[in-house]
């Protein structure tokens, strides 16, 4: 009688117990680690820029090519550039050429202008064997929503065969 | 690594042990013994301690990392089943980077082989808890048969962290803290 009366206690004791048992839980703790490092993108807003004049006595050519970009340079140290060249020089005998102009002065220039972050360069000539600036950045700068704007100018030389002719110009960024 | 796990303490209480009475003196006597256990629920987990996040360019690509998430866990035919959260519980620091709280840091979660991993990309909280996994009730891990096959079970996750220009170059980290929970 005794043991059964122990036995029906456990079980019951250990029933009781059963309905307590409540959520269990654990934790894990992992750290995220990310190095942020210098980086540059760029894209040109309209791929092909035609260079157009107004007027017919022979008023440079002009166009603008238009670039946003996004830039980070590392902080105190770093600096950045956007800058162009002439990689492939107007096609065509007796047309317009970066390299190798027909008459001595004809060029092509641009001016350049920044919307958010960058210092814009000043008047340039573009050189079909070296780059040319567009945009100077100091260290630390940082913009996803920058803008520059390239104003072309194009000697229109009466030598110059009618016809069309194109170039390609090539934009690089790049930071530290 | 990092690990949490709940075991039944020496001194846990729902083990009990009932010991008939023996005979007294000679001859021959039967002893019945008793032997009860109530198993909780009970979960564990380890993560890795760190994970580094990193980008395959330099043109404002996300950075990700994925690493494996290693759990056991035991639910009850009753209960609700069981979960794995996270939260983010310390930010990105130093300030003035990335921060979980702008909700710049998602995540996916994938090859849960016991439960159902979180869907679709999940984005990571610094004030409530995000879904990773969840356990269906009378689930256990290992042993096969009715339970998973495997031990401990795995599953993975990939963090992605926005890469905005405006951060400042420097290397930044934040804590996220995993809690697995079973009923």
């Amino acid at each position: 009688m005794t043991k059964k009366r122990t036995l029906i206690i456990l079980a019951c004791a250990l029933l009781a117990m059963a309905g307590l048992a409540q959520a269990q839980s654990a934790t894990g703790t992992t750290t995220l680690s990310v190095t942020v490092g210098p980086e540059a993108s760029l894209t040109v807003t309209n791929g092909t820029t035609t260079l157009a004049t107004a007027g017919t006595v022979f008023n440079a050519y002009t166009g603008t090519t238009n670039l946003a970009y996004k830039i980070r340079t590392t902080k105190s140290t770093g600096s950045g550039t956007v800058v162009l060249e002439v990689t492939t020089d107007f096609a065509g005998a007796g047309g317009p050429s970066v390299g190798t102009p027909p008459t001595a002065g004809d060029a092509l220039t641009y001016t350049c202008t920044v919307t958010g972050t960058g210092t814009a360069c000043s008047a340039q000539t573009a050189s079909h064997s070296a780059t040319t600036p567009v945009v100077n950045f100091g260290a630390g700068a940082g913009s996803s929503t920058s803008t520059a704007a390239v104003a072309w100018s194009l000697t229109n030389d009466p030598v110059y065969a009618t016809g069309t002719y194109t170039a390609t110009t090539t934009f690089t960024i790049a930071s530290t | 690594m990092v690990r949490g796990k709940l075991t039944l303490g020496p001194a846990a209480p729902w083990l009990l042990l009932a010991l008939g009475s023996l005979p007294a003196g000679g001859g021959t006597g039967t002893a019945t013994e008793t032997l009860s256990a109530v198993l909780n629920p009970a979960g564990a987990l380890t993560t890795p301690a760190t994970a580094t996040l990193t980008t395959s360019s330099h043109t404002f690509q996300s950075f990700a990392a994925t690493f494996p998430v290693s759990y056991q866990v035991r639910t009850t035919p009753g209960g609700s089943g069981g979960k794995i959260t996270l939260q983010v519980t310390n930010d990105f620091s130093p300030t003035g980077g990335p921060t979980a709280a702008s909700g710049a840091l998602t995540y996916v979660c994938g090859g849960a082989n016991l439960g159902t991993a979180c869907s679709g990309t999940q984005t990571a909280s610094t004030t409530t808890s995000t879904p990773v996994l969840t356990v269906p009730a009378s689930a256990c891990t290992g042993g096969g048969g009715a339970c998973s096959s495997q031990n401990p079970n795995s599953m993975n996750l990939t963090f992605t962290l926005t890469d905005n220009p405006v951060y400042p170059t420097g290397t930044y980290s934040a804590n996220i803290t995993f809690t697995i929970s079973a009923t």
